[in-house]
């Protein structure tokens, strides 16, 4: 479904991602970790080219990502995406939210469209607050919220970027149950985050990354019980050590 | 102060025509207020799509916006009115400059109108750029990672939140259109301030006619204002805090 191939960036002279490969199988999940600064954001953000890469190859469900011909709204109508900060459209109230990929990309009618995201909604628990604003939820709901919009275009596949990291403690497991649901149900996920209890729970493959460059790229049994790289193994013992 | 007051003088009818001080005044304030509503509208929509295009991923035409507001925001918004009243005829095909200088209608008017809406068109430029760089990179990814183009990107995500956070210093713009409309009289446009120094010629009220005209720019920049206030309150997005 999702295949990186040698992948390599630069910002200016400074080289972020260094020769990455691997791959997310259809029905798969794979978490990518590492520490701050290690480039997986960045490598997750090029795979529906909200990054150009300089080197390699992307390729989503057949298509070449960085090929200049793609036609890449249509490739990324179909790839969902959840950010780090919910990036829900504040004006626009959680129907609107819902609704408007699917009249605007997909083109889809006003009715339709409001029905299908109404029944997403009542899925990750919020269709009390369907005429409500982003500013009026809190973190945990907006980023079901913004689950529920990727969820709405019917990706064939669905990005994480560190969709915990800017959430209360409190709120965290309220975002993750969606995400195991959704993982138990086959779709293909690419996550990017810190949640190791996440990654044990539905992972398929752990992908650890350090430096730019894909360090360690294992079973989930195989990278939680004998970590090959040193690297790998001070990250878990540091983050698993309390 | 020992000044004789004398407020019904503008109801005297004025020696060089038929028509009351007051009738002046208020002449002078319909083109006043006619070519500060004219430049507006000319900034509003050249300096959105200019403001916009310089943050556009386009960099020829992100140079040649910011050329733009470059030029117009460089050069006195005076020194601008005089060049297009007397340098820009002299620059078109012999046959077009001799219509503009000589048959063109309402000439002085249309001049005015253009100086100050180009003019303003940099400064709401620079604004609308501003907004649009003030809002979260993730905003726009949000709206890619749709599958929006980057025109709807721009026409539903981030330009409805940009134009709403330029509210208040678009108000200020607003109100310096009526204010820089000022300069119009120099060219000869029978503005606010041209009618207010021709009673002053006429009648010797200088004081009250230049209080008058004052007055009558105040209220044109305060009802400038509350319009914006109100166009503030009705698009506020409930829960949204702009310093997030």
């Amino acid at each position: 479904m999702i295949d990186i191939k040698n992948v390599s960036k630069w910002y200016g002279n400074f080289k972020v991602l260094t020769d990455c490969t691997t791959n997310v199988a259809k029905g798969e999940v794979v978490v990518v970790c590492g520490p701050s600064g290690s480039g997986k954001s960045t490598l997750i953000k090029c795979v529906n080219a909200l990054e150009p890469i300089q080197q390699g190859q992307i390729i989503v469900d057949g298509t070449t990502v960085s090929d200049p011909k793609t036609n890449l709204p249509k490739l990324r109508a179909r790839v969902g995406m959840v950010f780090q900060h919910f990036e829900l459209f504040p004006h626009m109230s959680i129907t609107q939210n819902l609704a408007i990929g699917q009249i605007k990309v997909l083109g889809r009618s006003k009715d339709e469209a409001i029905e299908r995201g109404i029944k997403l909604l009542d899925r990750v628990g919020l269709k009390a607050h369907a005429n409500k604003f982003p500013g009026e939820l809190s973190g945990g709901q907006q980023q079901r919220v913004a689950i529920a919009r990727a969820l709405s275009m019917d990706p064939i596949c669905m990005l994480f970027d560190e969709p915990t990291s800017a959430l209360d403690p409190e709120m965290i497991n309220e975002v993750l149950d969606v995400m195991v649901e959704l993982a138990q149900e086959g779709m293909t996920m690419m996550v990017v985050t810190h949640e190791m209890g996440f990654a044990r729970k539905v992972a398929h493959r752990v992908v650890f990354m350090d430096a730019g460059q894909i360090v360690e790229d294992a079973k989930k049994d195989d990278f939680f019980g004998k970590p090959r790289s040193e690297r790998a193994q001070q990250f878990l013992s540091k983050i698993l050590s309390h | 102060m020992n000044y004789q007051w004398n407020w019904s003088f503008f109801l005297d009818t004025a020696m060089s025509s038929d028509e009351t001080y007051l009738d002046w005044l208020i002449s002078g304030l319909g083109w006043t207020v006619a070519i500060a509503i004219s430049a507006w509208i000319i900034a509003l929509v050249l300096g959105s799509i200019i403001g916009t295009l310089r943050t556009a991923p386009n960099k020829l035409l992100a140079t040649l916006a910011n050329a733009w507001v470059e030029t117009f925001r460089n050069v006195p918004i005076l020194v601008q009115l005089f060049l297009w009243f007397f340098v820009f005829p002299e620059l078109l095909p012999r046959e077009l400059s001799l219509w503009v200088k000589q048959d063109m209608p309402a000439k002085e008017f249309f001049t005015a109108t253009i100086a100050l809406g180009l003019f303003t068109s940099a400064r709401v430029a620079e604004q609308v750029r501003a907004g649009i760089q003030s809002l979260p990179r993730g905003q726009r990814n949000a709206g890619l990672a749709l599958g929006f183009t980057q025109a709807q990107t721009y026409r539903f995500v981030v330009l409805p939140m940009a134009f709403r956070i330029i509210i208040p210093p678009l108000t200020s713009e607003f109100m310096n259109a009526f204010k820089n409309s000022a300069v119009a009289f120099a060219i000869g446009v029978m503005d606010l301030t041209f009618v207010s120094r021709q009673i002053v010629e006429e009648s010797g009220h200088v004081i009250e006619s230049l209080l008058a005209a004052t007055l009558l720019y105040f209220l044109c920049a305060f009802l400038a204002n509350r319009i914006m206030v109100f166009i503030e309150r009705r698009v506020r997005v409930p829960g949204f805090i702009i310093a997030k």
